[in-house]
């Protein structure tokens, strides 16, 4: 018995290699820690605790928007919109502020509430005009890109009082203070999708959303909820940001959709729906912000960084598709 | 019903933003003060005020006075002309000195945040110097500072930052400089009670904004009778270039007496416009570009003066202003600083080196420059 077990036969990996071994998110995990011994033995700078904590810093703002989003590929959805979310709550929270002399709290609370009315926009026509997600956040891509920038003027907002700058700039407990609200954000997405009756949900919308329907699942009303969530949490995401670089600008987040769906999906959240996991994205944003950052530092420039990211993410979702294969004994 | 609802709401909303993004001309963003020197040239500027040194300083620099050292080069993108050009420069700089290395590393889009990365990693990975070109003069200030404070040179060119954030900036030509010498060519050329237009990168760009912030403080000064029709975005795209001048062209028609390009691809697009629209002689255009691509244009008689700066012997005496800094050459309270080839360059606005005023290409010189 112990000899099969070196044996990696097909129907025999299915009984002897525990399940978890085999999951995406662990083989995920095992090569992030590759990575990160790799590039730790290049570069003396890079397995720092003040290196690793400022990358958590600058994870944050797509981190905020990549749980959602995970939320929104669970269902087969997608949300390409929140780049531009962003750039619109960064441009109404200075424009609040600064024009129409809403004090700072109120701005940011005015900002948070427009970011989770673009989101419910988009998830209105979604689920009542039966719109695609795709055509539909395309549009409001484009859309809320064109407000931010016609509100704003293409002016920029700056001198915000020194007491917002915490969020951004500041550290709480030794560590970077927008990283604990990242991590409280995780634990609560991290418990709603995988220990509540809303969780389950979205994974039955996404196996089969026909199916769920007839189960009397709530299929509508979920679907709005998480993408009016994805809409707040781009908001938050906004004024995380607007705090870190002092300035509000309306070409903020512009291209974000994509980091965020890269994460997504290289944590093995399915495009097609029905699979995927909070811890997922988080070791899929943590291998990308990782590799970006130890690459950086180990001297290779920023064209081919991006080069060698793209091969990454092609090379793990290889890795992941043809274990998951073997694991279901295809 | 549903469907006819969303989209009046969507169109209702698509209208409130064109509507209120054209309701008034664009003058340039951030309410910045804007300072147009004076209309003739013969009428002597009056000399700015010696400024003291607002520039900020490094904490506990390493003394690396005349040994080799290390630089980074963060401009606002890399792989377009200009910055190669910049990067040309900085390279014959640090051969020409012998003791500098420099590598030049950046985004490949003109983004911020990504750009506060970059100089965030080079800052962990450990450099002597940073050289920067900013893609937002305020939100770059709070990495450069932490720059700074961990004892590494900062020394901007091309667009600044907040002064306090970098010890010197290379400033290629003054903006107010630059939209004295587009104002009077234009003026010149299309005639003073004309009407122009103007094809820009983006609203947001900095070097652009301000320019033409500076060009409409100018003209209401020195040419009061030239109608401002619209400015319009363009990115540093050619085809969006060349498809708004000659939307400009056929919108406006009669009307459209010029056409500035304020980038080194609007500039070449709108003169192909205006060539396709064959209104060569009719609708001036005036522009900040560089030689080689206007050289078809300008022997052809269809644009008579090109605005811009050497781009090469900008990035070189970034290079030869950073060595001066870190051999305590360069000191506040100095007035000029040594720059190889190029001379004494002369120290303006408290922390400003100046690389000299604009240089305008016209038939007679455009042969001589090949960049």
């Amino acid at each position: 018995m112990s000899a099969m077990s070196e044996i990696p036969l097909p129907q025999a990996a299915k009984r002897v290699v525990p399940w978890w071994l085999l999951r995406h998110e662990t083989m995920l995990a095992a090569i992030l820690l590759v990575a990160l011994i790799v590039l730790g033995a290049l570069n003396n700078r890079f397995l720092t605790l003040d290196n690793l904590l400022n990358q958590g810093r600058l994870t944050t703002e797509v981190g905020l928007i990549a749980l959602p989003m995970t939320f929104i590929i669970i269902t087969g959805g997608i949300d390409l919109s929140v780049g531009s979310i962003v750039g619109l709550c960064a441009i109404l929270l200075g424009y609040s502020w600064k024009n129409l002399g809403f004090p700072l709290p109120l701005a940011i609370g005015f900002s948070l509430l427009v970011g989770a009315a673009a989101g419910f926009f988009n998830g209105i026509v979604i689920t009542r005009v039966k719109v695609p997600p795709l055509i539909m956040t395309i549009a409001t891509l484009a859309l809320y890109r064109g407000l931010a920038e016609g509100i704003s003027q293409a002016r920029s907002v700056r001198g915000y009082p020194e007491w917002f700058y915490f969020i951004g700039q500041e550290n709480l407990f030794g560590g970077p203070a927008q990283l604990w609200l990242f991590l409280i954000a995780i634990v609560v997405s991290a418990i709603v999708l995988d220990r509540t009756i809303f969780g389950r949900t979205l994974y039955a919308i996404g196996n089969n959303e026909t199916a769920a329907r007839f189960s009397s699942l709530p299929v509508d009303r979920v679907k709005l909820i998480i993408y009016t969530l994805s809409g707040l949490m781009a908001g938050l995401s906004a004024c995380v940001l607007v705090s870190r670089v002092t300035t509000t600008r309306s070409d903020m987040g512009i291209g974000y959709e994509l980091d965020v769906i890269a994460a997504v999906v290289l944590g093995g959240t399915s495009i097609f729906g029905g699979v995927g996991t909070i811890w997922g994205t988080v070791i899929g944003l943590a291998m990308i912000q990782l590799l970006k950052n130890g690459l950086a530092l180990t001297g290779v420039k920023g064209d081919a960084t991006i080069v060698v990211i793209g091969a990454v993410l092609i090379l793990s979702t290889l890795v992941a598709s043809s274990l998951q294969r073997r694991r279901d004994g295809v | 019903m549903k469907l006819g609802l969303a989209a009046a709401f969507l169109s209702a909303t698509l209208l409130a933003g064109t509507a209120s993004a054209a309701d008034k001309r664009w003058d340039g963003a951030d309410d910045l003060p804007v300072n147009p020197l004076a209309c003739s040239a013969g009428e002597a500027n009056a000399a700015p005020a010696a400024r003291p040194y607002d520039g900020g300083r490094p904490t506990n620099a390493a003394d690396k006075t005349g040994k080799p050292i290390t630089l980074v080069d963060v401009p606002k993108l890399i792989g377009i002309g200009y910055f190669n050009a910049t990067t040309k420069g900085m390279q014959d700089a640090a051969k020409a000195l012998g003791n500098v290395t420099v590598k030049t590393d950046g985004p490949t889009e003109a983004k911020i945040d990504e750009q506060i990365k970059f100089i965030d990693n080079y800052i962990t990975s450990g450099v002597d110097g940073i050289l920067f070109a900013a893609n937002d003069p305020v939100a770059i200030a709070p990495v450069l500072k932490k720059a700074l404070s961990k004892g590494i040179h900062v020394v901007g060119y091309d667009a600044n930052s907040t002064p306090d954030a970098r010890e010197w900036f290379v400033n290629q030509a003054e903006f107010n400089g630059i939209a004295k010498a587009m104002m009077d060519s234009m003026a010149k050329e299309a005639g003073e009670d004309k009407s122009f237009a103007i094809v820009t990168s983006t609203f947001t760009t900095p070097n652009q904004a301000r320019w033409i912030a500076e060009m409409w403080a100018y003209a209401q000064k020195c040419h009061p009778k030239l109608k401002w029709l619209e400015t319009v975005e363009a990115q540093e795209d050619n085809n969006l270039s060349f498809n708004q001048a000659t939307t400009l062209i056929n919108k406006h028609g009669d009307k459209l007496a010029g056409l500035f390009g304020m980038t080194s691809v609007a500039t070449p697009a709108s003169a192909e416009a205006v060539t396709k629209a064959k209104l060569c002689g009719k609708v001036a255009v005036v522009g900040l570009a560089t030689p080689n691509a206007m050289k078809p244009y300008v022997n052809a008689d269809c644009v008579k003066s090109v605005v811009l700066w050497n781009p090469v012997d900008l990035g070189y005496a970034a290079i030869y202003v950073m060595r001066a800094v870190v051999d305590g050459k360069l000191k506040p309270g100095a007035t000029s600083v040594e720059a190889g080839k190029l001379g004494q360059l002369n120290v303006v606005n408290g922390s400003e080196v100046l690389l000299g005023s604009p240089f305008i290409f016209t038939k007679q010189n455009i042969k001589d420059f090949d960049f």
